[in-house]
């Protein structure tokens, strides 16, 4: 089966997630999609997939030896099933409970008036599993099986459907090479069968070993639709994800440079911890903002934790205006050393969406506003007011509940209780997603406004163009290590935007 | 446990293990239940084995397993339903008022306390569907609402001498086994063939089980939501019966009393609070070890408010074994 998709068009409130995109699939291929986060990539599966309709463009398909195309519409995963589209999501998408067999062939159970077909089921199940060559007992409740062996079920889930089509949503980011190289192996089997797979992963040996073309999106556009990847060499490929314009957005970012030789606020070397990071070493001084930057699950927001007392530290020293220290909880961290955290999760831990705004505001200075332990309501709005008028947070009153907020507003609240804290480091982790372009904008300009003032920023982004701009230097982490580190100091972003990615994916840099 | 073979092609043979059939906590559920029967046997000097007690004991351990999987139904999708016990007492009485002051025959009233828990459990359903309010909070008001239509019913009065038929045919035996007990098991029965078997019943494991898995396969879980929560008020209905075929008399507390067996027999027999898995041999289990408690009340003449301490108690640590086993399992 082949598939052609064009001009995909998907927008999110305040986001326009792909722009225009089309791919074309060829049966018997292994073909690659490639982007940086937030490039467009998980949407465009799940447009594929049927997860989210797409607002405009067309989905055609055209079976083997024949010239008829014929139009689409998915609008629901089974729509998907039916055109003959299967996938394996990133995240587990099994039942537990059920075993083997049956959930390879949960999509549609065979079933003779109402009553489950065992023998059937059992039957398609082995089937699927003998195409892909993999020797898996049919009764075994998936929850017993290894990872690795959830996502073969997975795979083997989407040929019951007869899917000619697989996409594989970064299948290998959770196992070990040896597995790996054997789920390479089924996907070399179904390739061979004549299916079409979309190979979706952020490791660019693997795709290289594996894939026939490739498709990179970046903001939302494909910048290179379905060229066989023989044609390109790695370096080529990197280019391709980080583009070369970038003009948009850009505050006055013209520090100078920190003095090198001061006592950093926050000094780490080699940590390690708990959660498996080895051997970190940086520091951040007064006034610098310095920049963490890796892929999704590389240990950045982990490392984020343990400095705060979150997550165990198990060796290395930990100092804090040159003294060292021991962590033991956020309080201890915000009180005694002056280390405040903006979470990257604001719904979940940043704000208190159903207090109200001047409660939000003060939540970190309550002990000194408190007079034998009361806190007078007056006491937090004057504080609030200091900061709505600083941030330009809009709202109605103090006593506005923080989740009637905009996003973007209440991620200035979750900023704002830091600045109340008066700390001398800011963690700050993904700061800007989700927000628009212009409050992201005026983000920006605070950052810098508020190491120019003296703080210690350690930020942790995941938008490239964003590090690039606020960041003076950028370490770069993978699988829990520091990689690398690249000097900012001029903010150009092509030639920081290429040492990181190369970094990024464990290489050391050029 | 599985390899990939070298030789290319090679054909999965569909082989199935034998498996022991009882396991984990069932087996140990078995074993609780064999041991606290010898047990209280020795202890009352062969009391239990008295042909009466065995009787009572078998014919009250009938509503506590179908109230006990009314409730299992619906975990088995991830939700509680506060309404089982009041919704036994309903539909017990609606059935005694169509017959005693209708004048209705036990052929149409039997059918019609089914029928209204039915409707209970069906709009029980549609309700947390609708409302996306969790199902706690949707039943914890309908069970007050329910407690008061079974008051409306007849106020504080008694209904007596209902069907003489009926209540004869409850308190019948046949091989020995009370009439009602085999009910129960064939009540049983039907629930564990339904989860084992049938489409629906796989439906609404897969949607406990991993509900966004079962979206995405289109299973719906709105409709195992309603689903469950119908199967549920079915069972409450049916247990009205048995309770309708037990006593000669009813009155509006009748299932007051059944909430705790409802949660007690389940949550012991090992069904996940979660959601998507079931057992309800566990569950019939727990039932009869949760009666031997009150048995043992009687035997020994100790005060019944210790029995609620002790089922309590009981629940709570099985709550609390299954949540350290599944940190196990995850970690």
């Amino acid at each position: 089966m082949r598939l052609r998709a064009t001009g995909l068009v998907k927008t999110f409130p305040g986001v326009r997630a792909l722009d225009g995109v089309a791919l074309a699939l060829e049966p018997g291929s292994v073909h690659a999609l490639l982007g940086e986060n937030g490039a467009g990539k998980s949407t465009l599966i799940k447009i594929l997939t049927g997860v989210h309709p797409a607002d405009t463009g067309t989905i055609e398909v055209v079976s083997d030896g024949s010239d008829d195309w014929h139009a689409v519409s998915i609008t629901s995963p089974q729509d998907a099933a039916a055109a003959g589209i299967g996938v394996v999501h990133q995240e587990r998408n099994l039942v537990p409970a059920f075993s083997v067999a049956e959930n390879i062939a949960l999509q549609e159970l065979p079933h003779r008036r109402g009553l489950v077909d065992r023998a059937a089921m059992r039957q398609l199940a082995a089937d699927c599993l003998a195409q892909l060559d993999v020797d898996l007992d049919l009764d075994t409740p998936v929850a017993q099986l290894s990872v690795a062996h959830m996502q073969l079920v997975e795979i083997a889930k989407a040929l019951a459907t007869k899917s000619r089509i697989v996409l594989l949503d970064e299948p290998t980011s959770t196992l070990t090479p040896e597995e790996a190289d054997r789920l390479y192996r089924v996907v070399a089997m179904l390739k061979q069968q004549g299916c079409s797979i979309v190979l979706v992963s952020h490791k660019l040996e693997e795709v290289f070993a594996v894939s026939d073309t490739v498709t990179v999106l970046r903001d939302g556009r494909s910048v290179c639709e379905g060229r066989p990847l023989s044609e390109l060499d790695r370096s080529a490929v990197v280019d391709l994800m980080v583009g070369r314009e970038f003009a948009e957005l850009s505050p006055e970012n013209m520090r100078p440079p920190v003095d090198p030789s001061a006592t950093p606020a926050l000094e780490l070397a080699g940590i390690a911890t708990a959660g498996g990071h080895r051997d970190i070493s940086l520091a951040v001084r007064p006034g610098e903002i310095v920049g963490l930057y890796g892929l999704v699950g590389a240990g950045r927001s982990e490392l984020a934790r343990a400095i705060l007392g979150l997550d165990a530290i198990t060796a290395g020293t930990l100092k804090v205006s040159g003294t060292q220290v021991k962590i033991s909880s956020v309080g201890d961290a915000l009180h005694r050393y002056g280390i405040g955290y903006v979470t990257e999760n604001r719904k979940e831990e940043g704000v208190f969406l159903e207090q109200t705004v001047s409660r939000n505001v003060a939540v970190t200075i309550w002990k000194k506003l408190a007079r034998w332990g009361v806190i007078r309501d007056r006491s937090e709005v004057e504080v609030l007011d200091e900061y709505v008028d600083r941030l330009g947070i809009r709202i109605s009153g103090p006593q506005q509940l923080a989740g009637q907020l905009s996003g973007g507003n209440q991620q200035k609240i979750s900023l704002a209780k830091w600045l109340a804290a008066d700390c001398t480091v800011l963690v700050i982790d993904e700061p800007t997603v989700g927000i628009d372009v212009r409050t992201k904008a005026a983000f920006h300009s605070l950052i810098v406004e508020l190491a120019e003032r003296g703080m210690a920023i350690l930020l942790i982004t995941s938008d490239l163009p964003e590090m690039v701009t606020l960041a003076d230097r950028i370490v770069v982490m993978h699988h829990y290590r520091i990689t690398g580190e690249v000097a900012n100091g001029t903010h150009q972003y092509d030639e920081a935007s290429k040492q990181i990615v190369r970094l990024m994916h464990g290489e050391s840099a050029a | 446990m599985t390899s990939l073979p070298e030789a290319a092609g090679a054909v999965t043979a569909v082989r199935r293990k034998r498996r022991f059939p009882i396991q984990g906590t069932d087996l140990i559920l078995v074993g609780l239940a064999v041991a606290s029967t010898i047990a209280l046997t020795i202890t009352t000097g062969g009391n239990l084995l008295q042909p009466a007690t065995t009787r009572a004991v078998l014919q009250f351990l009938a509503v506590p397993i179908v109230i006990g999987l009314a409730q299992m139904v619906v975990l088995a999708v991830g939700q509680m339903n506060l309404s089982v016990g009041v919704l036994t007492g309903l539909s017990a009485i609606i059935s005694a008022a169509l017959m005693v002051d209708g004048g209705v025959t036990p052929w149409l009233a039997v059918p019609a306390a089914v029928a209204v828990g039915v409707v209970a459990g069906l709009i029980n359903g549609l309700l947390v569907v609708a409302t996306r309010i969790n199902g706690f909070i949707v039943t914890l008001a309908t069970m007050t609402v329910i407690a008061g239509l079974r008051y409306g019913v007849n106020g504080t009065g008694t209904y007596q001498g209902y069907s003489d038929g009926l209540v004869d045919f409850g308190g019948s035996s046949v091989a020995g086994l009370p009439v009602v007990f085999i009910a129960a098991v064939l009540v049983a029965v039907a629930v564990a063939f339904y989860f084992r078997r049938t489409l629906s019943g796989r439906h609404l494991l897969a949607s406990g089980g991993n509900p966004v898995a079962a979206r995405l396969t289109g299973i719906s879980n709105d409709k195992s939501i309603v689903v469950a929560h119908t199967v549920s008020g079915l069972l409450a209905g049916v247990a009205g019966v048995l309770v309708l075929m037990l006593s000669g008399s009813v009155n509006t507390s009748i299932g007051d009393d059944l909430l705790l067996p409802s949660f007690a027999a389940p949550i012991i027999g090992g069904v996940a609070l979660v959601g998507g898995a079931v057992s309800v041999l566990g569950t019939c289990l727990a039932a009869y070890l949760v009666r031997l408690v009150y048995v043992a009340q009687a035997q020994y003449n100790i005060n019944p408010r210790w029995v609620d301490l002790v089922v309590g108690a009981v629940v709570l640590g099985a709550v609390l074994v299954s949540q350290s086993r599944q940190g196990k399992e995850t970690s």
